[in-house]
């Protein structure tokens, strides 16, 4: 009998002026500056996602973000484990995968994947869905915290009305009185400046970076944005984030340059990925595209991030733009703005077990996006992070499909 | 008329909304669909239109399937499923406001899937009570009142309005007063109940607030009734397996918090010199509801003293599947009725539930449990 023999890959040491080890930096200090904040005894908030940033940066409040904490847990095999801590207090299992995660942590305040401080405030804000008004809820209930919340209803219009912009300002500027008052912190609107300019810095950088897709073949692997966009969501109103993000885009100019990618092999076919990523399966999701030649070139985050505006106004708008906030047609019109842009050639959708708002019109949208920029479109069911709602059969089935047809029209075209 | 022959005419009208839309429109008049939850019916009522409850129905889905995934609640799926179908042909145009994730899809899918009534969305803020929330649900209600004169060539008055304000509280107020009375006349059915409730969809205010006082002076001396109390809640609880279930156990529904029943009937809009102003009002003050912003979850208390007062034995949580505000709150709630010592059950329902299977099994160890 052979002796299998296992050789363990190592990883060369990350240069440190590398944008993927300055973005690793970040990311790993905006829990580690929480953790710190918390045992020096300030107040610590837990906040959603696209929640302005701009709030707590400037009045130098730590937060953590529990979805990138679900994700991170996900992604590190844990997702299972603690959606049925969840469900043993009698949270369903179609609820939402981080909600369910972060109910469970705040309960047993610990996991090994991905710890972070417990909070003494939640910064709620539902431009992404309402399921996370309520997941606040809870979290502010159970742990018995003070809850801030920012309503950005979504958005049935093309275009954002005053109406809205002044009833979002209005929660705004509550909202940095009640923190003011949590925190003892006090707001200063010469830094609320810095931030704004630091977030748009930030996000110009993310856009250039993730523009570089429009190249044939393009200077890197679509799952890399993936990684980078947790600093994106945690630190973008930080000027380190700025610097960093800066550092990629010029890499990928780079890389275009001299001919090189972060995607390993030939790039045989380009497509778009619709959805969250399936942390719990993020590699055999990764590797079926890889091992077929075809780099997911685009998401709908290399948009999702472009957070610039010019005034207090324009960044309400802003805040009132991210997807899942806006009509089927917006939605739609970005996405096909960014297949065109980077020559997608295929849509790859996940229907998301977990996010209701993202998988509820993405079928009808889809076929839009299909339509009109004349590419096959393909869906897998999963979960951002419960591993029992993915099958790899079905995802590798459906992979093979799209890569069949997308070979398909190359060859009636050569 | 007597109390079984009012309550025959509510289930008539609960069982046949084709018919009454047929009859509306045979009237000259033009019907606008509400969709769940707390559409602004008295813009629609005061523009001199028929609002009626569109909230799905149980049947089987098909074309629904080419617009939802499976995982969205059967309440929206049928809703887009009969649009498709044609069942809603004539009416004037869909409200459907965003008050929950899949609602907001509901809206989108509903401009591709059923093109020929136009949907017309209707905006709430969570942070309601408060100036600026006021001013953008009135900014809401102003866009709901324009699209509606586009869609149906009628005209709104804040005069008007006013006027229909009057009626809608009146109804509210009756409502009120039949729940309370209901729950001391075991004799009227758990079906019956849920008729009086539905066919508020479907009938007028005017006309509906006449046949509920005449209910309310037919119901006769309360007679002994061996029946185990209980208090319902949840989005919708109106399957007649369910309710047949309910009655076939010996269950009563003394009190329900259900969104499709007492729910809407709890506010008044207030008087205001303006009658914008009142019904912004009345959407500040509402409370107590999974699709509502409650940090401090008084839904749950709500459940427990209602039960108290009523002198309920349990509370059944009917949750619609997939409906994540009610899967949320479920949580709270049952710990809140555990503190009170007050026994709770869910059960999972949706309407595509033609044997109700475990839902029955846990009713009868509920009953069985209480009458131990």
């Amino acid at each position: 009998m052979a002796e299998e023999v296992v050789v363990k890959k190592t990883r060369p040491p990350l240069d440190p002026n590398s944008a993927k080890f300055k973005l690793g930096q970040i990311a790993a200090k905006a829990y580690s500056d929480a953790m710190e904040a918390k045992a020096r005894g300030e107040k610590v908030g837990w906040i959603s996602s696209n929640f302005p940033v701009e709030i707590p940066e400037t009045l130098g409040i730590h937060v953590c973000y529990p979805e990138n904490q679900a994700a991170g847990i996900a992604a590190r095999g844990g997702g299972a484990r603690l959606c049925e801590v969840a469900e043993a207090d009698g949270y369903s299992n179609d609820i939402c995968a981080y909600a369910r995660i972060s109910l469970a942590y705040a309960k047993i305040k610990d996991a090994p994947e991905q710890n972070m401080p417990q909070p003494d405030f939640v910064l709620c804000c539902n431009n992404i869905c309402n399921c996370m008004i309520k997941w606040y809820e809870n979290l502010a209930k159970d742990l018995n915290i003070p809850f801030i919340m920012l309503d950005i209803p979504f958005n049935p219009d093309n275009e954002v009305s005053d109406e809205q912009v002044a009833y979002v300002k209005g929660q705004f500027l509550a909202a940095i009185k009640q923190l003011e008052e949590i925190t003892g912190k006090k707001w200063s609107d010469e830094r609320f400046k810095e931030v704004m300019e630091n977030s748009c810095r930030t996000s110009r950088a993310w856009l250039d970076a993730t523009a570089q897709a429009k190249y044939t073949p393009s200077p890197f692997n679509g799952f890399d944005l993936l990684n980078h966009m947790a600093v994106m969501v945690t630190a973008r109103g930080k000027v380190e984030a700025a610097e960093a993000m800066e550092t990629l885009a010029r890499e990928y100019k780079e890389n275009h340059a001299n001919g090189k990618s972060t995607f390993r092999g030939e790039e045989k076919h380009r497509i778009m990925f619709e959805g969250i990523a399936c942390w719990p399966w993020l590699r055999v999701t990764a590797t079926g595209l890889r091992d077929r030649g075809i780099n997911m070139v685009t998401t709908i985050y290399a948009d999702a991030f472009g957070f610039i505006y010019d005034d207090f106004d324009s960044m309400i708008r802003a805040y009132c733009r991210v997807p899942n906030s806006i009509n089927l047609e917006t939605s739609r019109d970005k996405r096909i703005k960014l297949c065109k842009d980077n020559n997608v050639e295929g849509l790859l959708v996940h229907v998301n077990r977990s996010c209701k708002l993202w998988s509820g019109f993405m079928n009808e949208m889809s076929r839009q996006i299909g339509e009109a920029c004349d590419i096959p479109v393909t869906s897998f069911d999963g979960d951002q992070a419960d591993p029992r709602n993915f099958s790899e059969a079905q995802y590798d089935t459906r992979v093979q499909g799209l890569t069949e047809i997308m070979e398909t029209r190359k060859e009636a075209k050569a | 008329m007597s109390m079984n022959e009012l309550l025959a005419r509510f289930h008539d009208v609960a069982a046949n909304p084709s018919a009454q839309m047929k009859k509306y429109l045979a009237e000259g008049k033009k019907v606008v669909l509400t969709a769940p939850v707390y559409t602004p019916e008295e813009i629609i009522h005061s523009m001199g239109l028929v609002p009626m409850g569109a909230w799905g129905g149980d049947l089987v889905l098909d074309r629904a399937k080419e617009y939802f995934p499976a995982f969205i609640c059967s309440i929206m799926q049928s809703i887009l499923e009969l649009g498709m179908k044609g069942t809603y042909d004539g009416a004037s145009a869909i409200v459907i406001p965003s008050l929950c994730d899949s609602l907001k899809c509901l809206g989108q899918n509903w401009k591709y899937a059923v093109p020929g009534i136009p949907f017309i969305p209707m905006t709430y803020p969570q942070n309601r009570n408060n100036e600026v929330g006021k001013t953008f649900v009135k900014a809401g209600y102003r866009r709901v009142a324009a699209d509606l004169e586009k869609a149906t060539g009628a005209v709104f008055s804040e005069e008007a309005l006013a006027e229909s304000i009057k009626v809608y509280n009146k109804h509210n107020a009756v409502m009120r007063k039949l729940d309370e009375a209901l729950a001391s006349h075991p004799e009227v059915t758990n079906a019956q109940r849920s008729d009086v409730y539905k066919s508020a969809f479907f009938m007028t205010k005017e006309e509906h607030t006449v046949l509920a006082e005449k209910l309310l002076s037919a119901l006769n001396e309360t007679p002994a009734s061996g029946k185990v109390k209980i208090v319902t809640s949840g989005i919708l609880c109106d399957a007649p397996s369910l309710l047949e279930s309910f009655d076939a156990l010996g269950f009563q529904i003394v009190a329900d918090d259900v969104a499709a029943e007492s729910r809407q009937y709890r506010t008044d809009a207030p008087e205001k010199p303006e009658a914008l102003d009142a019904l912004a009002e009345k959407f500040a003050a509402m409370d107590n509801c999974s699709v509502l912003f409650d940090v401090e979850k008084k839904r749950a208390d709500l459940i427990v003293k209602t039960a108290q007062e009523r002198g309920a034995k349990a509370v059944v949580l009917v949750l619609t599947k997939f409906c994540d505000p009610e899967e949320f709150d479920a949580v709270p709630v049952r710990r809140a009725c555990e503190a009170a010592d007050l026994p709770f059950v869910l059960i999972e329902v949706d309407r595509q539930m033609a044997d109700l299977g475990q839902a029955r099994t846990i009713l009868e160890t509920l009953r069985d449990s209480l009458n131990a």
